[in-house]
C-alpha cells in the first residue's frame, strides 16, 4: 500500500531512569537479580505487627513476586556474608523465649501449685484533676446560684418594704390587737367585736378575720393614692350581715297622716348611710367600727322589739318587719325602724314602701331620741357588768343595792315587788317621747299666748338644766314699765305626761297633756296679776284699798275662772275706782266720786249731808285713754283723780 | 416561762423552739454536705459510676442543698413572723397596758368635753334668757 504509515511501537520502560543527560539519552538502572530484590523485600517486613497484618505483606509479597520461602532460606545460607536474615532470626528468637516464657506461667497459675496469680492494681490514672475540678466547679456555681437567688429574694422583699415605705403587717397587727379583740384559731387570727366584755347578752357574734393583704393590692392602693395615708397590710373580713351601715331611726307622727305609707324618709336613710368611700377599701378601724354599730343597733332593735311584744300597754305596740310602732300620746306614734344598708346591693332593708316624702317635712329622723336609745342601752351594758357591792366575787350576779338595803330597812312585800319591777328600754324611750311632745307643745302654748296678750308682757324663761323626762320652765307675768311694781311668776314642770305648775300664791296644779288647761291657768294668771298690780300701784299712788275679791258671786257665769274686783278710794276719799275683771269679757274700770255733783234732795232724801256718800260709778273706756297699757292708764287716772279738783 | 401556760401553748413554743433548731442544723449540715461534696472526700473508686455520672449527681446534689438552705432561711423568717404574731396575740400585759391608756385618754377626753359642753351651756344658758326676755318684752313676736 502506497499510503501506508510506518508505526513504530516501543516498549516501556522495564528499568527505572537513572539519570537523563543534557543530550536526552537516557540511563537506566540494571535491574535487580532475583535474589537482591528478594532480599529488599525480606528487608521490609515488621515482625512486630500483627499476624495478619503480616500475612496480607505476605499475600502481597506471595502475589507481587512469587518467591518461595523455602529458597529463601537456601538463599539467605547461600548469601550469608551479608547477612539479611540477621534481624528475622533475632526477632524470631525472642519470640521463641517469650512464648517459653507464657507456657511457664500458664502452667504456673495453672497448676497453683507453687504461686497464686494476684490481680494487680493498675497504676492509678492520673486523669482525674481537670474533668473532676471543672465539673466541681460548675456544682459548686450552680449551688451558690441557687444560695444567691434566695438570699435576693429575702433581701428584695426586705428593701421593697422599707424603701417604699410599705406598711408591716406585724405593726397593723399590734395596733389591731391594741383596739380588738384577737386570738388565734388554728391558722387563721379571729377577732370579736361584739359587745359581750362590755355587758351585752345579745346571742349574735361578732366575729371578724384578719388576713394579710396581698402585696398587689398594696402597691395599686398606694400607687393610686400616693399622697394620701399609705394602705393598710392587714385586711379584716366582717360577717355580711354586720356588713354596711346601720342605724335607729325614730320618728314622732302624728296619727292622722297615712300610717300605712309613714315610713322612714329616704332622705333619713340617706344621710348617714354612706360612708366616705364606701366603694374603696376602707381602713380596718372604720370597717370594724361600722360593724360595731350594726352589731349594737341589731341588739338595740331586737330588744325594742322583744319588749313591745311583751309589754301589755293599753294601745298595744305594734312590731312590723323592721319598724316598731307605739302610741306616745293620744294621736301620736313612735317609729322605731332598723335601717341597715349593707352596700353589697345598695337594697336597704328597711321597711317597704319608702317613699321621698317631702310633706311629712315635721316627721324627721329625731336624733335626740336616737342617741337616747343608744344610751340606754349602753347604760342597761353597764348595769349588766357593774354589780354594786357587795356581791360575792366569783358569781357574775349579785343583788342590787336596793336589794341589800331592804333587809336592814325591813321592807314589805310591796316594797319589794316594786323593786323587782324594771323600766324597759321602750318605756323609757316612749317616756321621753312624750316629755318631748310635752315641752313642745307647752313651748307653743306659751309663745301664742305671749303673741295674743300684748298688755301684760309674758316672759317665759326655759331652765337650762333639765332631764330627758323633766323640764322647767319659770313664767313672768309684768307689765312693761311697772315689772318692780307687781310682777307674778310661776314655774310649770313640764313631765311625762303631766304639767306641774307652782303658782305665785304657792298652789300647786296638776295638769293632763291637754294644754287647753295650761293655757287657762295662764290666762287666770293674766287677770290676776292685773288686780294685784292694780292694788299694788294703787298703794303707790297712796289710794286705799277698799275691797278685794278674787272670786266675785255675781254677773254671768264665767266659762273659766271666776270674775275678781276691787274698790279703790283716792287719798282724801272723794274718789273710788272699781275695776272688774272678767276673763271672758276683760277689764272694766268704774270711777265714782263724792259729794256727788248730781245730788239733789228728794222727798226721801233731803238732807244736803247725803252727798257726801258715793255716787253712781260710771264706766271708763279704757280703750280712749291714753297710757301705754293698762297700768299705766289706770296710774294716770288715779293721778288725775287724786289732783285736787 | 414560769407562769403557768395551758397546755397547747407550751406545745407551741416547745415547737417553736424545735422549728428554729431543725432549720438552724439544717443549714449547717446542708453547707457541710455542699463542702464534702467539693473536697471530693468521697472515694470515687468505690462507686460503681462512670465519672461524669458522678460529677452530674454531684451538681445536683450541691443544687438540692442550696435549695434546702435556702428554704431553711426561709423557714426562718416565717417562724420569726410566726413568733412576732404568736406575741401580738399573746402579749396581754402590753395589751392591758394599751387598754389602760386608750381609757386614760378618752376619759380626759371625755372629762374635756364634758367641761366644754357644760361651759357652752353655761353660755348659752345665760344668753337664752337675755334673748328670751328682750323677745318677750319686745313688740316684735
Amino acid at each position: 500500500m502506497a499510503n501506508s504509515v510506518n508505526i513504530s511501537i516501543e516498549a516501556p520502560i522495564e528499568n527505572q531512569i537513572q539519570e537523563i543527560t543534557y543530550d536526552g539519552q537516557e540511563i537506566y538502572q540494571a535491574p535487580l537479580s532475583m535474589s537482591e530484590n528478594l532480599a529488599r523485600l525480606a528487608q521490609k517486613i515488621d515482625f512486630s505487627k500483627s499476624e495478619d497484618e503480616y500475612c496480607n505483606i505476605k499475600k502481597e509479597g506471595e502475589s507481587s513476586s512469587d518467591p518461595k520461602p523455602d529458597d529463601d532460606s537456601k538463599d539467605a545460607g547461600y548469601q550469608s556474608n551479608q547477612w539479611p536474615w540477621e534481624s528475622v532470626r533475632n526477632k524470631l528468637r525472642n519470640a521463641l523465649t517469650e512464648v517459653c516464657v507464657l507456657a511457664d506461667v500458664l502452667n504456673i497459675a495453672k497448676e497453683k501449685r507453687y504461686m497464686v496469680l494476684d490481680p494487680v492494681q493498675p497504676e492509678q490514672a492520673d486523669n482525674r484533676p481537670m474533668v473532676q475540678v471543672y465539673g466541681r466547679k460548675k456544682a459548686l456555681g450552680a449551688a451558690a446560684a441557687v444560695l444567691l437567688a434566695g438570699v435576693e429574694r429575702l433581701r428584695a422583699s426586705e428593701t421593697m418594704r422599707v424603701s417604699r415605705n410599705m406598711p408591716d403587717f406585724h405593726i397593723d397587727l399590734l395596733r389591731l390587737r391594741q383596739n380588738w379583740r384577737l386570738k388565734k384559731v388554728s391558722n387563721t387570727i379571729v377577732g370579736d367585736l361584739s359587745y359581750r366584755t362590755a355587758g351585752s347578752k345579745f346571742s349574735q357574734t361578732g366575729v371578724f378575720e384578719v388576713t394579710k393583704a396581698p402585696e398587689e393590692q398594696m402597691m395599686a392602693a398606694m400607687s393610686m393614692n400616693a399622697a394620701g395615708p399609705a394602705p393598710s397590710a392587714l385586711r379584716v373580713t366582717v360577717p355580711p350581715e354586720l356588713q354596711g351601715v346601720a342605724f335607729i331611726s325614730v320618728l314622732c307622727q302624728k296619727e292622722q297622716e297615712d300610717v300605712v305609707t309613714a315610713t322612714l324618709s329616704s332622705s333619713a336613710l340617706n344621710c348617714p348611710g354612706t360612708l366616705p368611700g364606701d366603694g374603696a377599701e376602707l381602713h380596718w378601724q372604720q370597717k370594724l367600727e361600722a360593724a360595731q354599730n350594726v352589731l349594737f343597733c341589731k341588739e338595740l332593735f331586737a330588744r325594742l322589739a322583744a319588749e313591745a311584744v311583751q309589754l301589755d300597754a293599753s294601745i298595744p305596740h305594734m312590731v312590723v318587719g323592721n319598724q316598731i310602732m307605739a302610741t306616745v300620746l293620744p294621736g301620736i306614734q313612735l317609729l322605731i325602724g332598723l335601717c341597715h344598708n349593707n352596700g353589697q346591693n345598695n337594697t336597704n332593708n328597711g321597711p317597704e314602701g319608702v317613699k321621698p316624702e317631702g310633706a311629712a317635712g315635721k316627721s324627721d329622723h329625731d336624733h335626740v331620741l336616737e342617741h337616747s336609745l343608744h344610751q340606754l342601752l349602753r347604760a342597761v351594758h353597764h348595769a349588766n357588768t357593774h354589780y354594786p357591792f357587795p356581791h360575792p366575787a366569783t358569781g357574775p350576779l349579785g343583788p342590787s343595792k336596793r336589794r341589800c338595803l331592804a333587809g336592814p330597812m325591813a321592807a314589805d312585800r310591796y316594797e319589794l315587788l316594786e323593786m323587782s319591777k324594771e323600766q324597759s328600754l321602750l318605756e323609757q324611750i316612749i317616756q321621753q317621747a312624750q316629755h318631748f311632745f310635752m315641752r313642745r307643745r307647752s313651748e307653743y302654748v306659751l309663745d301664742t299666748i305671749a303673741k295674743e296678750v300684748k298688755d301684760p308682757l309674758i316672759v317665759s324663761h326655759w331652765n337650762a338644766l333639765n332631764s330627758p323626762t323633766q323640764s322647767c320652765v319659770k313664767i313672768n307675768i309684768m307689765a312693761y314699765g311697772y315689772d318692780v311694781v307687781c310682777r307674778t311668776s310661776l314655774v310649770v314642770h313640764v313631765g311625762e305626761k303631766t304639767l306641774k305648775c307652782i303658782c305665785r300664791d304657792g298652789k300647786v296644779r296638776h295638769l293632763s297633756y291637754e294644754l287647753q288647761e295650761l293655757r287657762d291657768l295662764i290666762y287666770c294668771q293674766i287677770y290676776q296679776h292685773q288686780m294685784t298690780a292694780v292694788q299694788a300701784v294703787g298703794r303707790c299712788m297712796g289710794w286705799q284699798l277698799l275691797a278685794s275679791s278674787a272670786h266675785l258671786g255675781s254677773g254671768p257665769v264665767e266659762p273659766l275662772g271666776n270674775a275678781s274686783s276691787c274698790l279703790l278710794a283716792s287719798p282724801n276719799g272723794d274718789r273710788m275706782i272699781a275695776i272688774r275683771c272678767e276673763p271672758s269679757v276683760g277689764i272694766q274700770v268704774f270711777i265714782a266720786q263724792s259729794p256727788r255733783k248730781d245730788f239733789f234732795s228728794s222727798e226721801l232724801v233731803q238732807d244736803k249731808k247725803w252727798e257726801n256718800l258715793g255716787g253712781a260709778f260710771k264706766e271708763i273706756k279704757l280703750d280712749k285713754m291714753e297710757g301705754k297699757n293698762f297700768l299705766n292708764k289706770m296710774e294716770l287716772l288715779m293721778a288725775c283723780l287724786s289732783s285736787p279738783s | 416561762m414560769h407562769r403557768n401556760l395551758p397546755q397547747n401553748k407550751e406545745a407551741l413554743l416547745k415547737s417553736y423552739t424545735t422549728r428554729l433548731k431543725e432549720d438552724v442544723k439544717s443549714m449547717l449540715e446542708n453547707f457541710e454536705e455542699i463542702i464534702r461534696l467539693a473536697k471530693g472526700e468521697r472515694g470515687e473508686n468505690e462507686s460503681q459510676l462512670n465519672r461524669m455520672t458522678q460529677i452530674e449527681q454531684d451538681t445536683f446534689e450541691m443544687q438540692v442543698r442550696a435549695a434546702n438552705i435556702v428554704r431553711a432561711g426561709e423557714s426562718l423568717m416565717k417562724l420569726v413572723s410566726d413568733i412576732k404574731q404568736y406575741l401580738i396575740l399573746n402579749d396581754f400585759p402590753s395589751v392591758n397596758d394599751a387598754i389602760t391608756q386608750n381609757s386614760k385618754l378618752f376619759r380626759t377626753k371625755q372629762q374635756e368635753c364634758d367641761q366644754k359642753l357644760m361651759s357652752l351651756r353655761d353660755d348659752i344658758a345665760a344668753d337664752l334668757y337675755d334673748l328670751e326676755d328682750e323677745y318677750f318684752t319686745s313688740i316684735y313676736k
